[in-house]
Parts: structure tokens; C-alpha cells; sequence
């Protein structure tokens, strides 16, 4: 009978660890793909990990190259960027994927991204971007869905009480 | 070669995938642990159908608003494999066809839910991320890591202490009640900790994984031992090693998570197959 008040109370203390670790998990179950993706980042976690690994053949220019890693390992480090954002604040990120643009139609605003797919093409994920200086759209700008790599400035901003990320004073390179 | 391994070894420097191999692993060997149980009750398909509740349940919590859907998501799921479970084999509704039942139904109202009440703009990657596991374990953080080792301590401390009465009621609960064992109370016990086990698996690895690691090891153990100890050690090695094999290979390769560990636990599964066919050693599952 003590080992099942064991047990039990072990159970109790795992059902009530789990709810408390659902928010982190619902956010890691759900990187959308939209292209200003919601931040939820965690600060507390974050501070223990400031060091950014970077593959050998990684662009020297840059802080975090996700060109150079696989598809898997890019969606993983893009939801990183997205939850833990204070991390990497400041730091240059080199990303490739297909050039997006969302119009906002309240502030009569468009925010252009890069559009990373996936593998599978089903999880994509968006870094939104500010080109560095002045570019008028639509002109200017690639065609929506063309292959680019933009490398810029890691940023969050704070819109209608969310936070946003973004890549500041980006360079864009439409890859041929 | 040696690329592969620079690679593998750049890669493994990332905390995210240094999280993704331990809760990998972790959540491996607590499958495995119940996998061989669950099999030799017959309730081999119970990690598909309680994560298609749970599946179901989360989109229940959307629907209702609730903030942490944990909160509706653990005590249904945990109450469906009470059910499940307990209800045994003096029910109209046998073991097999009442999972069959609960899990296609809670799949179908789940995805008709988020459909009609959809809780972002990606239906898709949510479908794919809950029922497929995707990328899921890959998104871990420290949190996670965290929650999952204190499961994990829970389930092999349960399957250490109790071994011998979940060995009994394994075999015969009706033999085993006749000792006094209270095969009821293990009973439940087995189907609080399976429930609590798959909600997590689920949110990490996804429906189809958890499915596959309860099964797989399990049935590729039974091709070659023969004794209960025997067949989970062994099922706990075969789970373990598939995991990281799967979770490396994918990073490098690039490949879905989920289904790598699953095909190579079914590459193991035919190995073992293959070794019981040769040498003539084999237990029924």
C-alpha cells in the first residue's frame, strides 16, 4: 500500500509538471507559417544559451547561416528564432527561401518575408524582412514565389500588443 | 563519410537537437517498457487510439477557449484508457473493436473541429504536426526536457517496483486476482501511466511514432527471447537504439523525424524476423 501512495503521489506531481509545461509545447506544436510569426519566447531559458553553433561552411558574415544547414535542422533553428527571440537579437541571420509579401489591409502595409519550406513543403516558415534602403513595390521587388536570400539584422518589434521579428537592413539576392 | 560525420558532429552542438535526442531516448524506453505489456494484452493499437483522442480532445480545448488544453487533454485521454483498459474482456464491445471505434471517431471529430473552429491560419501544419509528429521534437525546449525526465523517472520506478504484479496480470489476471493480486488496481495503474505517456509522446514525437514505438520493439524482441525479462531488455534496447538512429539519420540526411525512427524499427523488426526464422526461436505476440 506505501508503494501505491508512492506511485500515486509521483503520478500527481507528473500531471501537475504537465500542465505547467504546455505552453512551451503548444507553441512548439504549432510554428505557423505566417509570415510575421508571433514571437513566444521564454527569457528565463534563453539566458542559459547564448553560444550559436554554426556549421563549418557557414558565411563568415553572418551569425546564423540557414543556408547551409538541411531542412530540418533550418526549421528547428527558424522555431528557436520565433520562441526564444531574445537570443539572437542583433545578430546577422542568412536565410534562403521564396520571396512573400502580406498587405495588411487596416494599415494599408505590406511586410515582405522569406519563405523557408520544409522537406515535406507542409510546415513552411517566414522571417519577415526590411530591405535595405529605399525599394518600391511592386517594381523593385522580386516576383512573389521567386528564390531569394536575404541576410540581415535580427530584430523583434512590438505591433497591436504581439511581438513580431523581423530582419533589419536586410541585403536581398534573387538566386538564379 | 567524414562529411557526415562533421556534419553530424556540428549538428549535435545545437541544444535543440541535444533536447531532441534525450526526449527521443527517454520517451523510447518508457514506450518500450509498456509496449511488451500492452502487446501481450492485446491492446497493441492503444497508442494510435488514445493520441487520436487526445488529438480529439485538444481540438475540444480550442474549441472551448481553454488556455492550457492540457487541462482537457490529460484527464480525457486518461479516462479513455481507463476504459479502455479496465473494462477488460467481459464487455460487449471487445478490447480491439472499442479502440478501433474511439480512435477513428476521435480522429474524425478532432479534424472536423479544427476545421470549423480552426485555432491559427496553418490547419495543415497543425494536423501534420499533431498527428505525424513533423518537427515536433525537434522545437523542444529546456521545459520540455525537463517534464519529460520526471515521466520517465515515474515509468521505469512504477515498472521496478511493480514488476512482478505486472507480470502476473500480463499473463492471467485471473490467476493473478486468485494470488491476490488486485489486478484491478495494476490495471489502472497501467492505464494511468499509458495515458499520461502517450499525451506527452504525442506533443513531442507525434500519434504515429508513439504508435510505432509501443509495437515495434516489442514484436521484434518476441522474434528472439522468449522469457518477459528477456523480451522488455531487450525491446528497451531495440527502442532506444532506433530512436537515435532515427533522430541522427534524419538531422543528416534530411528526412522526417518521426517516420525514420518508425522505418528503422521496422528494418529491426524484419532483422529480428529473419534471426527467428534461422535459428527457429520465436514467442507468440
Amino acid at each position: 500500500m506505501k508503494k501505491m501512495n508512492l506511485i500515486l503521489t509521483l503520478i500527481l506531481t507528473a500531471a501537475v509538471l504537465s500542465a505547467c509545461g504546455t505552453k512551451s509545447q503548444a507553441a512548439a506544436e504549432n510554428p505557423d507559417s505566417a509570415v510575421t510569426a508571433e514571437t513566444v519566447g521564454n527569457a528565463s531559458e534563453s539566458e542559459e544559451e547564448t553560444v550559436i553553433p554554426r556549421s563549418p561552411d557557414a558565411d563568415p558574415n553572418a551569425d546564423v547561416d540557414l543556408t547551409t544547414l538541411t531542412s530540418n535542422m533550418v526549421y528547428a533553428q527558424v522555431a528557436d528564432m520565433m520562441y526564444t527571440p531574445e537570443k539572437y537579437t542583433g545578430k546577422v541571420i542568412k536565410a534562403k527561401g521564396l520571396f512573400s509579401v502580406y498587405h495588411d489591409e487596416a494599415q494599408d502595409k505590406n511586410y515582405y518575408a522569406v519563405l523557408i519550406q520544409d522537406a515535406t513543403a507542409c510546415c513552411a516558415q517566414g522571417i519577415e524582412f526590411i530591405w535595405k534602403g529605399d525599394h518600391a513595390y511592386p517594381d523593385e521587388y522580386p516576383e512573389i514565389g521567386k528564390e531569394i536570400t536575404v541576410m540581415g539584422t535580427f530584430n523583434t518589434y512590438e505591433e497591436d500588443g504581439a511581438t513580431y521579428t523581423q530582419l533589419l537592413d536586410a541585403d536581398l539576392t534573387v538566386n538564379s | 563519410m567524414t562529411e557526415i560525420w562533421q556534419t553530424l558532429v556540428t549538428y549535435l552542438q545545437f541544444p535543440f537537437v541535444q533536447y531532441a535526442l534525450i526526449v527521443g531516448l527517454l520517451v523510447a524506453l518508457c514506450s518500450s517498457l509498456l509496449g511488451v505489456t500492452l502487446v501481450l494484452k492485446r491492446f497493441s493499437f492503444i497508442g494510435d487510439g488514445l493520441s487520436h483522442v487526445a488529438f480529439g480532445a485538444m481540438a475540444v480545448a480550442g474549441l472551448l477557449g481553454v488556455s492550457n488544453d492540457m487541462t482537457v487533454v490529460l484527464p480525457v485521454t486518461v479516462l479513455s484508457a481507463v476504459l479502455l483498459l479496465r473494462t477488460g474482456q467481459n464487455t460487449k464491445i471487445k478490447g480491439d473493436a472499442a479502440i478501433a471505434m474511439i480512435s477513428v471517431g476521435a480522429l474524425a471529430i478532432g479534424y472536423l473541429l479544427m476545421n470549423l473552429f480552426p485555432k491559427s491560419s496553418n490547419i495543415t501544419t497543425d494536423v501534420c504536426t499533431t498527428l505525424f509528429g513533423s518537427y515536433s521534437i525537434l522545437t523542444l525546449t529546456l521545459s520540455d526536457v525537463i517534464l519529460c525526465g520526471v515521466m520517465a523517472l515515474i515509468v521505469i520506478t512504477v515498472f521496478l517496483l511493480f514488476y512482478h504484479k505486472i507480470f502476473a496480470i500480463t499473463f492471467d489476471e485471473n490467476f493473478a486476482n486468485a494470488t491476490g493480486v488486485k489486478a484491478n488496481v495494476y490495471n489502472l495503474l497501467i492505464a494511468v501511466i499509458t495515458a499520461m505517456i502517450i499525451v506527452l509522446a504525442m506533443n513531442f514525437v507525434g500519434s504515429l511514432l508513439i504508435s510505432a514505438l509501443i509495437i515495434f520493439p516489442a514484436l521484434s524482441a518476441m522474434r528472439v527471447f522468449k522469457t518477459f525479462r528477456s523480451v522488455i531488455i531487450c525491446s528497451a534496447v531495440i527502442s532506444v537504439f532506433c530512436s537515435a538512429f532515427g533522430i541522427l539519420f534524419s538531422i543528416v540526411i534530411d528526412t522526417p523525424v518521426g517516420p525514420t525512427i518508425v522505418a528503422a524499427d521496422i528494418l529491426i523488426f524484419f532483422i529480428f524476423s529473419l534471426i527467428s526464422f534461422f535459428t527457429g526461436r520465436s514467442t507468440k505476440a
